[in-house]
C-alpha cells in the first residue's frame, strides 16, 4: 500500500462509497465491518459506532 | 489558450529588489511547494521547474502518455510542461511557464472559486477516464491566466490504483465546496475563512453554519452533515485498505465527481449582480472617467510601464486600459460584486483580479510565515494607480493622510493618485457619522501637497470635475536610506501549488 502525502480522512473515504450509490453503500458496509473486525482482534474493543453508516439507507443524490 | 511566458520585469527600485541575488539555478525552492515529497518546485529565472522523484516520474510518465493530457494542455486547462535535464538528486525535471502573477483563493471572488472547483472536478473526471487520478484537491493548484482558471500542478496526477478512493475528496470539500456553500447558501463571504484557515472549514464547522433551510438538503446531508458525523466516529482508524478489499472502484469516484459537478454548477450568489449598478450610479465615475483614462494613458506612454497595480480598481476600467497597452494589470479592490462582474465579463489577457481590503491586505502566511507571500510581495509594480482610493482609506478606515502617502511611496515606483478633498460629496457621505475632531488632520489639498513633497516629485497634475478632486502623477524621490519599504522576505512564490 502506497500512501499519499494528504490525509484523506477515514470517515470521508467511507462517505465517498456511500455517495457513489447503492453499490457503494454495500462497499462502505463491508469496509467498515472489516475495519471493526480488525480492531476487535487487535484490541478487543469496538472500532466505533456504526450507526452513521447504518443510518444511510438511501442512495445518494446530490 | 496557452499560459503566457513572460519574463518578470526588473524590480522598480533597488529597495524593492530581493536582498539575495536573483535565482539562477534550480536550488531556489519555492516556499509554497513542499508538501508533496514526490514533486517540488524551484524557480529558475523566468521558468518554474518541477523536480520529481522516482514516484513523481512514474506519475508524469503515466500522465504525459495520455490523450487526456495533450487535450487538457491544448485547451488551456493544464499548464504547459516540457521535460528538461534534471539536476542531481532528481529523477526528472519539468519546466513550466512562470506566471505573471499568483493569486490565492482568499483573494478570489465567488465565480472564480466556483470555476476553479469545476476545473478540478472536470480534470479529475477526465483523468479517471484515462486511468489516472489527482492525489489532492486544493485551489492552490489553480491559477488564473488571461481570466481563465489553469491547473498548474502536473505533479498531482498519478496512475489510478484499483480499489483506491479519491484521496482529495475531504480536501475538495474543505477548500472548494464548503466555501462556496458558505457564500451561496449562508450569504457569508468565504475569503476571511480561507485566509484565516488555509485548510478551509471542516465538515463539523460547516454543519454548524448551514442555514436552517438547507439542513435537510440532500447535498448538505451527505457532504456536510454525514461527513462530519463519520469523521467524528471514525477518527484516525485507517479504512483505505479495507475499502479496496470491499470492492471500491473508480466508478464510485466518478459518480461522486459528477454529482459534485452538478451541485457546484448550480450554486449561485445573489450579490454577484449588485456590483455594476451601484458603482456606475456615482456621478463622479462617469464625469471623470475619460479624463482619468487619458491621464493614465499619458503616464503609461511616458513610463512604458509593464506591471501596473490598480489599487481600488472598482470595475477594472483603468486596469483594462493598462492591459490594452501591453502591461500586466493587477486590479485590486475590496468590493466583491464589481470584481466578480469583471471576472465574469472575461476581461482578457494581461489582467489579474485580487479581492482584498487595502487597509488590511493579504499577509505573508502559512508554514514559516512564507508559504503564501503577502500581496505586496507579489505585486511588485512599476506603476501604481490609486484612483478613487485615498478618501476611503483616510475617512473610511481612519488611516492618517501621512501614512497613506508613506504607504504609496513604499512601492518605490511612480504613482498616479487622485486627491479627494473634504468638501467632495463622497467624503461628506463617508464622514456623515463622524464629528470633526474624530477626523485626522491633513486632509486639505495644501496639506496633501506638502505630504507628497516629502516623498515624491509631481510630474503632472489635473483638476477634475467640480474642483474637489485632483490627479497627481508622482515620481518617487531618491531615498535617503533606512526608509522602510513594503516588500520583505524572500523571492515571491510564482507558483502556488501545495
Amino acid at each position: 500500500m502506497i500512501f499519499g502525502y494528504l490525509d484523506p480522512g477515514s470517515g470521508s473515504m467511507i462517505l465517498q462509497a456511500v455517495i457513489g450509490g447503492l453499490a457503494g453503500i454495500g462497499v462502505a458496509f463491508k469496509a467498515y465491518r472489516a475495519r471493526r473486525a480488525i480492531n476487535k482482534a487487535e484490541t478487543g474493543s469496538e472500532a466505533g459506532d456504526v450507526s452513521a453508516v447504518e443510518e444511510t439507507t438511501q442512495p445518494a443524490e446530490s | 489558450m496557452s499560459a503566457r511566458w513572460r519574463k518578470p520585469p526588473s524590480p522598480p527600485s533597488p529597495e524593492l529588489a530581493h536582498p539575495e541575488p536573483a535565482p539562477t539555478d534550480v536550488s531556489t525552492p519555492d516556499p509554497g511547494s513542499f508538501r508533496d515529497p514526490a514533486s517540488r518546485v524551484v524557480i529558475d529565472g523566468d521558468k518554474v521547474v518541477r523536480l520529481l522523484d522516482e514516484r513523481g516520474l512514474e506519475g508524469w510518465r503515466s500522465l504525459s502518455a495520455t490523450k487526456f493530457f495533450r487535450t487538457a494542455v491544448a485547451d488551456g486547462r493544464l499548464i504547459e510542461s516540457v521535460e528538461v535535464d534534471p539536476p542531481d538528486g532528481s529523477a526528472a525535471a519539468l519546466a513550466h511557464p512562470r506566471l505573471d502573477f499568483i493569486s490565492y483563493p482568499y483573494e478570489w471572488t465567488f465565480s472564480m472559486l466556483r470555476d476553479a472547483a469545476l476545473l478540478q472536478l472536470d480534470l479529475l473526471e477526465g483523468a479517471l477516464g484515462a486511468g489516472l487520478t489527482i492525489k489532492d484537491a486544493t485551489p492552490y493548484n489553480v491559477q488564473f491566466v488571461d481570466g481563465r482558471p489553469v491547473f498548474i500542478d502536473v505533479g498531482s496526477f498519478e496512475a489510478y490504483r484499483s480499489g483506491e478512493p479519491w484521496i482529495g475528496y475531504r480536501q475538495f470539500t474543505r477548500q472548494f465546496l464548503f466555501p462556496l456553500l458558505l457564500r451561496a447558501w449562508a450569504g457569508v463571504p468565504f475569503q476571511p475563512w480561507l485566509r484565516g484557515d488555509l485548510e478551509g472549514p471542516t465538515a463539523e464547522q460547516m454543519a454548524k453554519l448551514l442555514p436552517a433551510g438547507k439542513r435537510l438538503n440532500t447535498s448538505a446531508l451527505l457532504h456536510v452533515r454525514l461527513q462530519a458525523r463519520m469523521e467524528s466516529r471514525m477518527g484516525d482508524r485507517s479504512v483505505r485498505r479495507e475499502l479496496g478489499e470491499a470492492g471500491f472502484t473508480a466508478d464510485l469516484i466518478l459518480a461522486n465527481v459528477r454529482k459534485l459537478k452538478k451541485l457546484v454548477a448550480s450554486l449561485e450568489w445573489e450579490g454577484a449582480d449588485q456590483g455594476w449598478s451601484t458603482y456606475v450610479e456615482c456621478s463622479h465615475v462617469t464625469r471623470d472617467r475619460a479624463t482619468k483614462g487619458e491621464f493614465l494613458e499619458a503616464a503609461l506612454d511616458r513610463l512604458g510601464s509593464r506591471r501596473v497595480v490598480d489599487l481600488g480598481a472598482n470595475d477594472g476600467h483603468f486596469s483594462q486600459i493598462a492591459a490594452a497597452k501591453g502591461a500586466l494589470a493587477v486590479a485590486v479592490d475590496s468590493h466583491e460584486p464589481v470584481l466578480d462582474a469583471l471576472y465574469r465579463g472575461r476581461p482578457g489577457p494581461g489582467l489579474a483580479i485580487v479581492l482584498t481590503d487595502l487597509a488590511n491586505p493579504s499577509p505573508s502566511q502559512g508554514w514559516a510565515g512564507r508559504e503564501r507571500p503577502s500581496l505586496m510581495e507579489r505585486a511588485r509594480p512599476d506603476l501604481v494607480i490609486a484612483y478613487g482610493l485615498i478618501h476611503h482609506l483616510i475617512y473610511g478606515a481612519s488611516i492618517p493622510p501621512r501614512e497613506v502617502v508613506r504607504w504609496l511611496s513604499s512601492f518605490g515606483c511612480p504613482v498616479l493618485v487622485e486627491f479627494v478633498s473634504p468638501a467632495d460629496e463622497m467624503v461628506v457621505k463617508l464622514v456623515g457619522n463622524k464629528l470633526p475632531h474624530e477626523l485626522h488632520p491633513g486632509g486639505e489639498e495644501a496639506d496633501f501637497r506638502a505630504l507628497l513633497q516629502q516623498h515624491f516629485a509631481t510630474v503632472a497634475e489635473q483638476a477634475l470635475g467640480e474642483g474637489t478632486r485632483v490627479l497627481f502623477a508622482l515620481e518617487p524621490l531618491p531615498r535617503a536610506g533606512g526608509e522602510p519599504v513594503i516588500t520583505t522576505g524572500g523571492e515571491p512564490a510564482m507558483t502556488s501549488d501545495g
